[in-house]
């Protein structure tokens, strides 16, 4: 396999880029922050410390009082920020309304996407957070980190803004949140020129795409997530950062049917790994099962005692289209009628594979409730191959793209679009013929609305032939 | 090349495009992933979970990994992210992984170093107690709930999220430890209806709902809002233009037509819609994102409305319980929420849950019809009992 | 390229209380004025006259405008 970023890469070493000292980090001791009160009074807050779930509240107060102990000028934006947050979400709790107000601003010069202005509305109780502005940061592909970055970024966004940050965003990205309005372009040129990484999406625009973990960790994944998203983020960066779509557009790259990205739920594309080949069954592995040798569903189950595992009844009996037995000892699966669901994989995990001929079920237009309701996204295209460079996908998205910022009003997601104008019409867009696989079942209704080119003869007649046939 | 210490850092306010990088994207995949991962990328086997919180990956050339996940949240400090670094660094080489339910996840190669990671791990608590990283969230158990803002950071909420998310999982801790339950139990949490948090197909769904349309602050709307953008915001285009009675500009507002999304208060600050009695909770079960079984299915509003009890909304963290102990006690192995809803008939799910029903849960928006029952087919509960006997008072006399 | 950015400003301009309007309008103003016109190269149009600093980007968050820099209400109100 080889892994061609598509520019060079920079090599990040902590050591070389830090801002903070090691004394600097290691300031305060565990009985200063016992003993910690912030500037405001913060009860419920406080209430929030107790019981074994990590503590928000206490993480926010270890962060305040870190900040309180740098030295002056060791910090751009108000050394008591976090304080002024917790005190005006104290307040929020009190008043039950939100103190936030938003803006207009999307940021960096020449990028429409990738800040989100944010102004307290009470900015002379809590002057620290009266301009706090959130900031997308493109996560790497599937979320996994070197701590030299990690630990770049915490400097960087100590010295810049406040320190508070997302791990991740709903879409994907990093987030930090709260930095003054002057403090947004040095941020994105440091990100740029030191960490190497750039803004993720926000507005009108290609959003940052995101996938699961693929082939980095999982026997499941059907094509490569991460180099699929990467190569996609990379291709379309003037999508992502200069809108002019009618509204988002987002891409969730899944590598199987089980869905980890919730891509069927959430994007605009979803791109879910499949097979069309037959399911590996290894029978040594299905009778290692059937003898308890191997707990079922890789273990998930180990927390209660389920009784021994039932073959039959567990996955046999459970399978959505019936089309597995067991012949003489021997597990056999009637691929033909299959529907790939994964649970009898997820079940035997040991036993059970994909197959190996893969590639993408592409489906389209999900979204969140607004306007007309949520949508799950809709198969379309049922198997393509997804190799590098993609050439095959590219060209259907760039069919949509064309289609949508034509054909889509404002503030209308894909799947809007295609629900206004039906799904024949966006068949024809994609010049693709309608197949059953796109339909639970075919409508129940005849109203089918013929086009004049459908019906032989047109629509045109003259009158006077049918009077010719029929009296006035 | 250092992080600049310069106020401006490598910014020219003067010459704005000098030296300026854009467009480079995200850093490459490959050189985030530890050595085992890199080797054995694409040749994954098989996995286990060995212990909740606790997976072993096992590759065609025979290389073990083994995942430590903890419960991450969402929101934290960069001192936080330091000491996940320090872990990375004392335990795996330098790497780390998150999920996308905000999970943090440790990876080492040797079984050694998994109980010294482990120990490591449930060792470290902040001074008030609470764990900094339990491990958990793994199979049929509950794993951390994916959330929004809230009050932390929204202009729209109507409702906070962290602290909804940190009561509940107090209360659900149990359930993140152990997988004890018929199949994994998903919990998604968004504070309104725009729901940037998407939890539309979530086992159990916690919505921020506002219930009053905004408040027209009529005497600074026409000087601090682009009142056309505000107009032109509404998705049910509720908002119309107005004179006051001094014949100042402002607007109007359908008030039957709002659908208190904020959309309108996104553009324009003067029409706040936050309320501290209007806005609360819905909760929605039985959806589902996985193609497992039985198809994707959304999630079905089950309670219409809680009140928000800040900081630990004890109703919501009640329903939550209760729903998920009901379905603990009667599902089935593999059985999701809605599965298990769908084959015992909703109106057994209510009964069993103990959820009132009313007929703020009946849809009537659009393609309502679609969620009618059109049958003769149903099981008899209270509830059912409940109309007969409205519908004749005689009933049993 | 220059035609097109007159005619965007053009209609800019022409608004009475708008200052800020979705692409889709000024793709739709430009096409009335240059029939041949392409969406791509409008869009170039709009991304190099936000780069001469003619034209600024409107987010609320979820949805993106342009306007002309310096008219309406715009950032750090």
């Amino acid at each position: 396999m080889a892994f061609e970023p598509k520019r060079p890469q920079k090599k990040i070493n902590y050591e070389e880029i830090r801002l903070y000292s090691d004394a600097e980090l290691n300031s305060t001791t565990e009985e200063e922050l016992k003993n910690f009160k912030i500037k405001h009074d913060i009860p419920m807050c406080e209430d929030l410390e107790k019981g074994p779930w990590p503590s928000f509240v206490a993480d926010a107060k270890q962060g305040a009082l870190h900040r309180r102990k740098l030295a002056d000028g060791r910090v751009l934006i108000p050394r008591d920020v976090i304080e002024d947050l917790l005190g005006q979400l104290e307040l929020s709790f009190v008043h039950g309304e939100t103190h936030w107000k938003h803006g207009g601003i999307v940021g960096v010069f020449g990028y429409g996407g990738g800040v989100i202005g944010r102004y307290s509305d009470l900015q002379e109780e809590y002057p620290a957070i009266a301009h706090f502005h959130t900031v997308r940061v493109n996560q790497p592909a599937s979320k996994f980190y070197d701590t030299d970055f990690l630990k770049g970024l915490a400097d960087l966004w100590e010295y810049r803004g406040s320190g508070l940050l997302n791990l991740h965003g709903s879409t994907g990205d990093l987030v930090l949140l709260g930095t003054i309005t002057d403090q947004l372009e040095p941020l994105f040129q440091e990100m740029a020129h030191v960490l190497d990484t750039d803004l993720g999406g926000s507005g009108s625009n290609l959003r940052t795409p995101s996938c699961c973990i693929g082939k980095a960790r999982c026997e499941y994944a059907c094509y490569d997530t991460q180099a699929m998203c990467y190569e996609m983020t990379m291709h379309y960066q003037d999508e992502l950062h200069r809108p002019a779509f009618p509204y988002k557009f987002k891409f969730k790259f899944d590598g199987c049917p089980n869905g980890c990205v919730a891509s069927i739920a959430r994007s605009d594309i979803a791109f879910i790994g499949t097979w069309r080949d037959d399911i590996r069954i290894d029978q040594n592995a299905v009778q290692g099962y059937i003898a308890g040798e191997y707990a079922p569903n890789a273990g998930a189950h180990k927390g209660r005692d389920w009784g021994k595992f039932d073959i039959q009844k567990e996955v046999i009996d459970l399978c959505p289209t019936g089309c597995m037995s067991l012949e003489g000892g021997k597990l056999v699966i009637d691929n033909a009628n299959c529907t790939r669901c994964m649970h009898c994989i997820n079940t035997m995990p040991r036993a059970l594979r994909p197959g190996t001929d893969t590639g993408i079920s592409m489906l389209f237009g999900a979204k969140a409730p607004i306007l007309e309701g949520a949508q799950m996204s809709t198969l379309v295209i049922p198997f393509i191959k997804a190799e590098p460079p993609y050439d095959n996908i590219k060209e259907v998205i760039e069919k949509v793209f064309e289609w949508w910022m034509e054909e889509g009003k404002n503030r209308e997601r894909l799947g809007e679009t295609v629900q206004r104008v039906g799904l024949p019409k966006f068949l024809e867009i994609l010049e693709v013929p309608a197949a059953p696989q796109m339909v639970k079942e075919p409508r129940s209704n005849p109203y089918i609305f013929w086009k004049e080119e459908d019906v032989p003869g047109g629509f045109q007649r003259d009158i006077n032939e049918f009077r010719k046939r029929h009296k006035r | 090349m250092a992080l600049s210490t310069d106020k401006l850092g490598r910014f020219n306010p003067e010459k704005p495009l000098e030296n300026r990088i854009t467009d480079i994207g995200p850093r490459h995949f490959w050189q985030t992933f530890p050595e085992v991962i890199q080797k054995n990328y694409g040749k994954w086997a098989y996995h286990d979970i060995l212990e909740p919180g606790v997976l072993v990956h096992v590759s065609e050339t025979g290389d073990k990994v083994f995942t430590v996940r903890c419960g991450g949240m969402r929101f934290m400090t960069v001192q936080l992210l330091r000491e996940i670094c320090e872990i990375a660094d004392k335990h795996c080489d330098g790497f780390v992984r998150f999920t996308t339910r905000n999970n943090i996840e440790f990876l080492v190669t040797n079984p050694e170093k998994l109980g010294a990671l482990k120990q490591d791990l449930w060792s470290r608590k902040f001074v008030s107690g609470s764990y900094k990283f339990p491990i958990g969230g793994t199979g049929a158990g509950v794993t951390n709930i994916v959330h929004t803002q809230g009050f932390i950071h929204c202009h729209t909420p109507a409702t906070d999220a962290s602290s909804m998310v940190k009561a509940i999982m107090d209360e659900l801790f149990g359930h993140f430890t152990s997988m004890d339950l018929p199949a994994q139990v998903r919990v998604s949490m968004a504070c309104c209806l725009n729901m940037c948090g998407a939890v539309h197909c979530s086992d159990i769904a916690l919505l921020g709902y506002h219930r009053k349309p905004p408040v027209i602050d009529h005497e600074v709307i026409g000087k601090v809002c682009e009142l056309p953008m505000a107009i032109a915001a509404c998705p049910t285009a509720a908002i119309s233009p107005a004179k006051t009675e001094d014949g100042l500009k402002t607007v109007k507002i359908k008030e039957e037509r709002c659908m208190f999304c904020g959309n309108c208060y996104t553009m324009c600050p003067a029409l706040p819609l936050a309320d501290k009695e209007g806005d609360g909770v819905v909760v929605l079960a039985g959806g589902k994102l996985s193609n497992r079984i039985s198809m994707p299915k959304f999630s079905k509003v089950v309670v219409p409305f809680l009140p928000n009890n800040f900081p630990r909304f004890p109703e919501v963290v009640g329903t939550v319980r209760q729903i998920i102990e009901a379905y603990a006690a009667d599902a089935n192995k593999y059985e999701r929420i809605g599965d298990w809803a769908a084959r015992i008939g909703w109106e057994k799910f209510f009964e069993k849950c103990n959820l009132p029903f009313s007929d703020h849960l009946i849809d009537d928006y659009r393609l309502a019809y679609d969620t009618w029952r059109t049958s003769t087919q149903f099981k008899y509960t209270d509830l059912a009992w409940a109309v007969s006997r409205a519908a004749d008072p005689g009933l049993d006399d | 390229m220059e035609e097109l950015k007159s005619a965007i400003i053009e209609f800019l301009e022409g608004g009475k209380t708008k200052t800020k309007f979705y692409f889709k309008d000024i793709e739709k103003a430009v096409k009335q004025k240059i029939p041949e016109a392409k969406t791509l190269q409008i869009k170039k149009a709009c991304s190099a006259l936000i780069n001469d600093g003619t034209l600024i980007y409107f987010s609320t968050g979820s949805t993106t405008m342009y306007g002309l820099k310096g008219r309406g209400i715009t950032e750090d109100h």
